[in-house]
């Protein structure tokens, strides 16, 4: 209230009547008329607007709406305001120019045969009445339906100020734990006496909640566990459980990374996956716990007992998704968690010799027992490669040439294991690599020029560019560049400099074709016995050239395709078909992308293009199946 | 005479001065002076004009602010018995100020005198001054609802009579303060009551009405709200014990005196606050409905006791996918019936429990059906024709409220569309359209006992019907502005309503008359609901504040703590009268003490401790998921039911 000029309103301007008076076709309106004019329309708009409220408040509504004005019009005897229907709040535009400022309705010319032969939009969902339990006897039930009794708010500010929590009265926090009245009041006189920080105390149900949920979590019961991770992706209310669960986590992993069980580490991470995805939880507090557990599944040396045969590299990069995952939501200016975290990959990377000498001596001057294994060089490569390509710049291609001497030494060597591990390495190097030097490096691509600069690794990684380069961008010319979602190192993060890519495309304009890449990825160390089932990604996307794409991807959705295998320069209308392992988290995601059509490319046959998108991961009724990476590790659980 | 003739006389100066001569000659035939009083016009120069502006004041700008000012200095200085009270006179003062500095065509000063002094009126009217500060014009008054409210009618203002000799003696005192003597005059009703002046708490407890406290004599009427005595019901196997339970309970929250009358005497008629049983003509109980009655004393019988120790579990409802279009509901009396009233103009009608809702056999098949069969209700219902949900479509406009009537065969609608629709909920059609309100119908309930049903508009109106008349039997006209909700009194002969003036009002159905105003709401009053025992009406508002009120005396009870931060648009009280829920936009679900809330305030202090001990009564909040509460319902057996839409925060 105190402010004078917002308590007691504010009036329309002149200048607005004179706008108002011009695009009704009076040029000239004087002073007088537009001062008597506005002072009037003033007082009678917040008559209706007054009356509009009355309508707003009995319609049980916080926010005024336009039919509020159409009957507080009605019942001043005016006409409604007929085909003012807005679905946004607020549907006018702002312009300025020649030093006047206006406010107005953006009124778009619609092709009415374009409404016509558009398919008929979705009918609504009707109302349907659905009951829950908003309280037992007085005590509000943790089920999803129930708000969460501590916010992630709340949360958030527990961990940022601690101390907040203890200006609190102690059995506020009451509603969320399934004790009756009299023992929570006997509680709180309790606390009064004993000195607690922090309770864990967990109540019987909640102890009995844990035990079962961390039973199925890693027990061998499909089944159970898809319900249990589903109940930890979901439900609200586990934030005093968390502590427990964390350590159950981080001890889980220190034991079972001793003991090489994939399997259990691969739940032990779909854990960790699921409580990420949980939208009432903050994790901030426990990410000490966390974080080890997770890189540890990414760099350790050894996870499985027979790494020439299990898909430990699954894990690894499920891991390395999980840590990007990490970094995004909590990575801040004071915990500098991304930085830490590169550090961390950055230095399993580094070799002893290297950082004296970037040529480096030979490999044989170095003890088999001094190196980085294979694997471990592996998950780094990875947990870099999830970060971005700004870190894949920074981290791992100036490491190329010792990394390719690396890969080159193993696989000219004996080792059925360190081979695989090589190949495998070699193979997500020039995946990650690829669309980075692409990016840096200008055409033509010389064999000669990569091996030089690149050494071992150059020939291929320029065959990996040359591919890049020609797949999406030479087929149609002028073309927008087909993006596979997600994955960061395949994304098209800037404007490329390459000339012929999109070199006519300008700065304001975004010119979008539609291409469709279809990419394939092998797994990277087909099992013997199973083969993994295909995935199909299917994706197109509108390039904005002025638009610098985040580096780090967008996380739940995440893709895996190592090389992209068939190119076709189809110009489908939209449909972009992901789907998402997401090994540890929720059911499989299908994202459609509407790519809006151009119309100066009309001669473009616009062929659609069916698109079979296999479900790599379904969970429901039919008994889910463990996603594909994992699939040749079930027999182990 | 010659006191009386000075102005006049210095007018003829003047017009002489000038040389009017015709105008001259008019007046003074007008005002028949002789000629020997025009002779002696000699008045000096300077005295002329005192004498003239002096008739001016009154619209001279500058005596506003300088004499508002005074006024508030003098109220601030004076002692703290008389402070408070003489406070209330600020709002109206200044208010008509305004008004007045409006109709002299002084907008500037007004609104320089607005800016000035509207911050230091009470938050209460600060609503009031947005909307009376859109008025700039002396056109803009007429027509303005709030400002022709305050121009028509009288302010009310209780004071002392020390207060008000104190304010006297100031005004006799004062120079420039014929502007405020003047508005007292003409727009402000001081009451002076005998006895000390009161305080704060106990003046800011019955502020807040468009136009103050309501006169002491208004509330004088005897107001029987003693319930009726219930009609024996002979379906019962064992309807001794159950209808013991039922009639002492409700006086459960009275005074000890009162239910221990009740204890003694097994026969409630000696209530000597109940009315007769025929005040009021009540249908006779039908077949059928005595089985329902039967069914709600056996129901009742099983009915979970309430208090602080034992509260109720709450069923919440929530309707999907409707956004914001879902903007009324009720639940019947046996809790089986939910009815949903949509802002499309539509309603729709669930069933809670699986008994499928049935509609009845066309006219054809109903001639074929035996009338004299024990089972001709079910024999009468289409077979095949079930449904979890019906709508019922005819309204067309924004329906504000649905009701079920006591014996769950008929509905009650009302509409922005002005009217109000009868509907079966046998043959799932409209029967009857009650025109009548002029404007947009707010609310409609129907009576205890059936039969009748009030409701309440736009047009300041709350009316009192019968199903089968088509014309209101009893208009209630009191109101300044919107009579925003209503509701019937248990005993049936009473009705309440709340408006957007911040009073409720206690109507007489058998006289139709007045019978008490209570102010002291400070927003928007929303809905009300009167105790099981008849004798107390909460009421909630748009700013989330609740009260509680007194029947006998027309005072408030309890203003209870804001715990609410939306307004509350559902308000219902436990069977057995033990515990009061509100339920909120603010998507909150509050559970009140109303034991500790009737218990704390005998009759002789009401006013005297209203401030401590309040968080008390407030017994468990509970958060929705983003679904603001639009209903809230207990059943016979004490469990809570509350409605609301699930909002998404897009």
């Amino acid at each position: 209230m105190g402010d004078s000029e917002l308590a007691y309103g504010s009036s329309l301007t002149l200048d607005s009547m004179k706008v108002i008076a011009e695009s009704v076709g009076i040029a000239t309106l004087g002073d007088d008329a537009a001062k008597e004019l506005a002072d009037d329309v003033t007082y009678r708009l917040k008559v209706i607007v007054q009356d509009a409220m009355k309508f707003m408040h009995h319609s049980k509504r916080q926010k005024l709406s336009i039919t509020d004005i159409d009957h507080a019009l009605k019942i001043k005897n005016n006409e409604c305001q007929y085909g003012f229907i807005q679905p946004d709040s607020l549907p006018f535009r702002f312009a300025s120019g020649g030093g006047r400022e206006l406010h107005f309705i953006e009124e778009k010319e619609i092709d009415l045969s374009e409404i016509l032969s558009a398919p008929p939009p979705k009918v609504p969902l009707d109302v349907s009445v659905r009951a829950h339990w908003l309280s037992v006897d007085g005590v509000q039930p943790t089920v999803p339906e129930n708000p969460p009794p501590l916010s992630k708010e709340a949360q958030k500010l527990e961990s940022v100020d601690p101390i907040s929590k203890l200006s609190k009265p102690s059995n506020k926090d009451s509603a969320g734990k399934p004790i009756c009245g009299k023992a929570a009041r006997l509680k709180a006189s309790e606390s009064v006496h004993v000195k607690q920080l922090a309770t864990h105390e967990l109540s019987v149900e909640q102890q009995l909640y844990y035990k079962e949920i961390t039973e199925a979590c890693v027990g061998s019961d499909e089944t159970r566990r898809a319900e249990a991770l589903q109940s930890l992706a979901c439900d609200p209310g586990l934030h005093e459980m968390l502590p427990r669960m964390c350590t159950f986590i981080s001890e889980g992993v220190k034991v079972n990374v001793v003991q090489n069980n994939l399997a259990l580490l691969i739940y032990l991470m779909r854990m960790v996956k699921a409580l990420l995805d949980n939208q009432s939880l903050y994790l901030e507090k426990y990410l000490h716990e966390l974080i080890p557990s997770v890189s540890t599944c990414i760099v350790s040396r050894q996870l499985c007992l027979r790494p020439e045969m299990d898909n430990h590299w699954a894990l690894r990069d499920f891991a390395a998704r999980l840590m990007a995952q990490i970094c995004k939501t909590f990575n801040t200016s004071t915990n500098n968690l991304q930085t830490r975290v590169t550090r961390l990959f950055a230095k399993a990377l580094q070799c002893p010799s290297q950082t004296n000498n970037e040529t480096g001596p030979s490999m044989a001057s170095m003890k088999e027992s001094e190196k980085t294994p294979l694997a471990s060089l592996y998950g780094a490569v990875q947990g870099l490669a999830e970060l971005g390509p700004e870190v894949v710049k920074v981290f791992i291609l100036p490491r190329v040439r010792w990394l390719g001497e690396r890969v080159e030494g193993a696989l000219s060597g004996i080792g059925g294991a360190d081979r695989l591990a090589a190949g495998n390495l070699k193979h997500q190097l020039l995946k990650v690599l690829a669309p980075v030097v692409r990016q840096l490096r200008q055409p033509p691509d010389q064999p000669e020029d990569y091996k030089r600069d690149f050494g071992y690794l150059g020939p291929s990684l320029q065959q990996a560019v040359s591919k890049i380069r020609s797949s999406p961008s030479c087929s149609t010319a002028g073309g927008a560049v087909a993006v596979v979602t997600c994955t960061p190192p395949l994304l098209p993060t800037a404007p490329s400099p390459s000339p012929s890519n999109i070199s006519h495309t300008t700065k304001t304009e975004t010119v979008t074709t539609r291409n469709l890449v279809i990419a394939s990825s092998t797994p990277q160390s087909p099992a013997p016995s199973t083969p993994p089932p295909q995935k199909f990604v299917i994706v197109a996307s509108q390039q904005k050239p002025t638009q610098i794409q985040s580096s780090s991807g967008t996380g739940h959705i995440v893709v895996h395709s190592s090389q992209p295998t068939i190119v076709r320069s189809q110009n489908v209308q939209s449909v972009v078909v992901t789907s998402g392992p997401a090994p540890g988290g929720a059911a499989q995601k299908v994202m459609v992308v509407g790519v809006q059509p151009q119309h100066n490319q009309g001669q473009v046959s616009q062929a659609p293009v069916s698109v079979v998108a296999k479900p790599v991961f379904a969970r429901g009724g039919g008994g889910p199946q463990p996603p594909p990476e994992l699939d040749d590790l079930s027999h182990l659980a | 005479m010659s006191e009386k003739s000075t102005p006049l006389l210095a007018v003829l100066q003047l017009l002489r001065k000038y040389n009017l001569k015709s105008t001259e000659d008019i007046l003074r035939k007008e005002a028949s002076l002789g000629d020997v009083e025009c002779e002696s016009l000699d008045l000096p120069e300077v005295e002329l004009a005192s004498i003239l502006t002096a008739h001016h004041t009154e619209s001279d700008p500058f005596t506003y602010e300088l004499a508002y000012d005074g006024l508030k200095k003098f109220i601030e200085n004076s002692l703290d018995l008389y402070k408070y009270e003489l406070s209330t006179l600020l709002y109206p003062v200044f208010v008509h100020m305004y008004l007045l500095l409006i109709l002299y065509d002084h907008v500037e000063h007004a609104v320089s005198f607005l800016e000035k002094f509207g911050i230091e009126q009470e938050d209460y009217y600060q609503e009031d001054l947005k909307k009376l500060s859109i008025v700039k014009h002396k056109d803009q008054i007429k027509g303005n609802e709030l400002a022709e409210i305050y121009s028509t009618n009288k302010f009310t203002v209780q004071l002392s009579r020390d207060a008000s000799s104190q304010l006297k003696r100031y005004l006799h005192e004062q120079k420039n303060s014929s502007v405020i003597i003047n508005i007292i005059n003409n727009h402000i009703q001081i009451e002076v009551h005998d006895g000390p002046g009161r305080t704060q708490a106990q003046v800011r407890a019955t502020a807040g009405g468009v136009l103050g406290e309501p006169m002491k004599s208004e509330n004088r009427t005897k107001v029987y709200y003693g319930l009726l005595k219930e009609p024996d019901i002979q379906v019962l196997p064992a309807p001794v014990e159950d209808e013991e339970e039922v009639e002492e309970t409700p006086d459960k929250p009275k005074k000890k005196k009162a239910k221990k009358d009740n204890l003694f005497m097994k026969k409630p008629k000696s209530d000597p606050n109940a009315p007769p049983n025929d005040r009021i003509p009540l249908p006779d109980l039908k077949e059928i409905d005595k089985v329902e009655k039967g069914k709600a004393l056996r129901e009742a019988s099983k009915r979970v006791q309430l208090g602080p120790d034992s509260l109720p579990s709450i069923c919440f409802y929530t309707l999907l996918n409707s956004g914001h279009t879902a903007i009324s509901c009720d639940i019947c009396d046996d809790s089986t019936l939910l009815a949903v009233g949509f802002n499309n103009s539509n309603i729709k009608v669930w069933t809670l429990t699986p008994i499928k809702l049935r509609g009845m056999k066309s006219a054809e098949k109903l001639q074929d059906i035996d009338r004299e069969a024990g089972d001709v209700l079910v024999r009468m219902m289409e077979e095949k024709d079930r449904d979890t949900c019906r709508n019922l479509f005819g309204h067309s406009g924004p329906v504000y409220k649905v009701a079920f009537d006591p014996f769950k065969t008929m509905l009650l609608s009302c509409s922005e569309d002005t009217t109000v629709r009868l509907w079966s909920l046998q043959c799932w059609t409209c029967l009857v359209v009650y025109r009548g309100h002029v404007w947009p119908v707010w609310d409609v309930r129907w009576s205890p006992h059936g039969h009748y049903f009030a409701s309440s508009g736009h047009d300041r109106t709350a009316r009192l019907w019968a199903t089968d008349h088509h014309l209101p039997l009893r208009i209630f006209i009191g109101h300044y502005s919107d009579v925003d909700c209503i509701q019937f009194h248990p005993n049936s002969n009473y009705i309440a309503t709340g408006s957007s003036d911040r009073t409720v009002r206690l109507w007489d159905c058998l006289t139709g008359s007045q019978v008490r105003i209570m102010t002291g709401h400070k927003s928007t009053i929303f809905t009300l609901a009167f105790s099981v025992c008849g004798r107390w009406i909460a009421s909630g508002g748009s700013g989330g504040d609740m009260m509680v009120w007194d029947l006998s005396t027309g005072g408030p009870a309890a203003s209870l703590p804001p715990a609410h931060t939306a307004p509350i648009h559902a308000l219902a009280f436990s069977r057995d009268g033990t515990v009061l829920s509100s339920g909120s936009l603010d998507c909150t679900i509050k559970l009140w003490d109303f034991t500790a809330i009737t218990d704390e305030s005998p009759i002789e202090e009401t006013l005297n401790n209203l401030i401590p001990k309040e968080d008390k009564y407030l017994l468990q909040s509970f958060a929705t998921k983003s679904s603001p509460v639009k209903g809230l319902h207990f059943t016979r057996r004490n469990l809570l039911l509350a409605v609301g839409t699930y909002e998404s925060s897009a």
